[in-house]
Parts: C-alpha cells; structure tokens; sequence
C-alpha cells in the first residue's frame, strides 16, 4: 500500500475510535428506563418505623417514586392515587397500601415524608432510605431518576420517571402505570387484584 | 349618519373609559392579555414549594411574552415547564412564556406554571396570592390566584 493509501487507512480508523468513544461518552451520561423491571421486595424507612414490602403480602400495594420539592407532577400522581384510595370500600382499603418512595432522601426527612403523604391518604406511607439503597429498589422497578444542578435558584430539581407501580397481593410487580393514569384506571385495576385474591384465597378453603 | 355616529361616541367614550381605568394602557402587553381562571395548588404543610396555572388569552394582533413574575408569598418566582421524554418528567426553567396573537398559552399541572420556590407561609385552601406578571414590553399586571386543593375523590358519576 503507498502512503496515501495508510493515511486513508489510520485516518478512518480515527474516526471510527472517535465515533465509538463519543457513543460511549453519551450512553454513559444518558439516564434510561429500564426495559425489564422486575420488582421485587425491598425494605426502607418510613417515619413510623421499618417498611418492608414483603409485610404486605395479601394486599395490592401501589408504589410511587418521586420528592417532596416536585410541585407539580408528583402531588398529580399521588392525587390520582388518593382519588383511587378513596373510591374504595373500607374492606377493600384494609387489603391496599400506598407507597412514596422518596428519591431524594437528601432533603426528605422521615417526618417530612409522614406529612406529606398524610395529606393525601393515610394510607400512602412515605419510605426512603440510603441513596444507593433507594437507587438499588429504582432499578429493580425501572424507575429512573437524576439530579440536575443549576436549573433553578431554589435548589436542585430531579428528573424522574413517573409510573406508579401496582404489587399483587403475592408480591409480583402486576403493571407500571404511566404518570397522570386516571384514577379510575387504577382503581379498576386495584379492584381486579383484589378480586383475583378473593377466589385464590377461597380455592385454598 | 354622521352626527348619529358620533353621538354614539359620545355616549360611549365615557364606558370606554371607566373600562380602561387599569394602570395598563389596551395597547401594551398587559393590557393586552387576559388571564382565565388563575390558582396556586394547596400544598401539604411544610412543603416549600408550589405553583400557579392559568390561561393567558391574548386579544392582540401583536405576539406577547411574560418574561417573569413576582410574590410576595414565595421568596423566588420562575416560570416553569415540564418536559416529558420517553416517560422521564423533566422540570425546566424557561426564559419566557408566550402568548401568540389571538392565541392562548394555557398553564397547567404536567405542563408550564409560575413556580413557588420557598413559600413564607402555609397556603390555605381560600386564600388568595397576589402574583405580578411582567412582561416584555415591562407592562406588569397583577393577578389574584385562589388556593385550591387538589381534587382527593373522584366524580363518581364518571364511573359508570
């Protein structure tokens, strides 16, 4: 091969190196949703004590991710659980429990967390733990979350993802319900989990 | 017809008048753009932060843009939006929010608000914020926004 012909040659492999070190840089920098979550138990803080999902078993538990400082797209969601919550008969609300992870333990407080789910339901209990704890139960459940700097003067602001995540009574992740479902969508499908749970619990009689 | 003309004029400049006696002037911005059904969402107690919806109806031919806002219930003000990408809700601060001629630009929880940041006292269900828009063309216009609490049960008769 004459000169040119190498120069062509380490000029394109150049490029290509280039190419796949700055494909690597992004993918490293981007925040993605899991494809599989899987679920699964987990146990965190709550200001009343230990929470462990696997205490639930037997109820439907709803499970949502986010912060107190969001103004807008968390108190939407847990709104939207708490108008499911209500809806439902006080036996069926025996058999339900709400979860607020809190993604941002930095500033969320267990006594923070109590008033702030409090004001929705009371029966959405507000958890969160370590940050590699917390960040560990988020990719189990597909649950993405980042903290942006220098967006606002009032702090940090998270980009989260904002699926509310429905448990079946045997502790399985049933359907990750995308932000601002209906409430009557997820009060259906609390009701059919409920309902699946009656006849299995009767079979084993 | 034309004495009839200005007779009208003449009766109704007085109208005209008393329905412009806002410190704005119809020509500039504030004057300009209406705002429909302002609220700032109740927060839990403790909670620093909130925000403020509405729909900004511009009756102009002319574009208009609010570049920023001010309370005295909050110790900052932003305007805000929210991006949704892919399923990750991301919350912005913007520059401006704009109100296209004869257009509308609509704020509203999952979208674009007038962000709270660091509320001096608790808001109230019932309670009315003050909040100034400014815009820019440095018209200002100063908006009375109930608090309102988010809606905890559903309308039943949707059910069926």
């Amino acid at each position: 091969m004459n000169r040119f012909g190498w120069i062509v040659v380490v000029a394109a492999i150049g490029i290509l190196m280039g190419w796949v070190v700055s494909q690597w840089m992004s993918g490293a920098d981007r925040v993605s949703l899991s494809d599989t979550p899987r679920g699964g138990d987990f146990s965190l803080n709550a200001a009343s004590g230990p929470f462990h999902l696997q205490g639930q078993r037997g109820k439907v538990v709803l499970i949502y991710f986010g912060y107190t400082f969001c103004p807008d797209v968390c108190p939407t969601n847990l709104a939207l659980m708490a108008q499911a919550l209500n809806a439902l008969s006080e036996e069926e609300l025996a058999r339900v429990q709400g979860v607020f992870i809190s993604v941002d333990p930095e500033r969320d407080s267990l006594d923070r967390l109590a008033v702030y789910t409090k004001h929705f339901h009371s029966s959405i209990i507000g958890v969160t733990g370590e940050p590699d704890e917390v960040a560990r139960i988020a990719a189990q459940y597909g649950a993405a979350y980042r903290k942006v700097e220098g967006e606002s003067r009032g702090g940090y602001l998270v980009d989260h993802s904002s699926n509310t995540y429905v448990i079946a009574a045997d502790g399985s992740l049933h359907a990750a319900l995308p932000h601002a479902t209906p409430a009557r969508d997820i009060l259906e499908l609390t009701r059919g989990l409920l309902a699946q749970t009656q006849s299995q619990a009767i079979d084993l009689y | 017809m034309k004495a009839y003309f200005h007779r009208t004029i003449l009766c109704v400049l007085p109208l005209l008048l008393g329905v412009i006696s806002t410190p704005s002037l119809a020509a500039d911005a504030a004057g300009s753009v209406s705002v429909g059904d302002p609220y700032v969402r109740a927060v839990p107690p403790g909670q620093p932060n909130s925000a403020a919806f509405m729909t900004l109806r511009n009756g102009s031919t002319v574009p208009h843009s609010i570049i920023s806002a001010k309370s005295s219930t909050a110790k900052i003000v932003e305007l805000h939006t929210h991006v949704n990408e892919g399923g990750m809700m991301k919350m912005r601060q913007i520059k401006q929010i704009d109100v296209p001629a004869h257009g509308e630009a609509t704020l509203q929880p999952g979208g674009l608000h007038v962000m709270l940041i660091g509320l001096k006292g608790e808001l109230k269900p019932g309670d009315n914020v003050l909040i100034t828009l400014l815009f820019e063309d440095g018209s200002k216009k100063v908006i009375e926004a109930p608090v309102r609490k988010m809606k905890m049960k559903m309308d039943m008769k949707k059910m069926h």
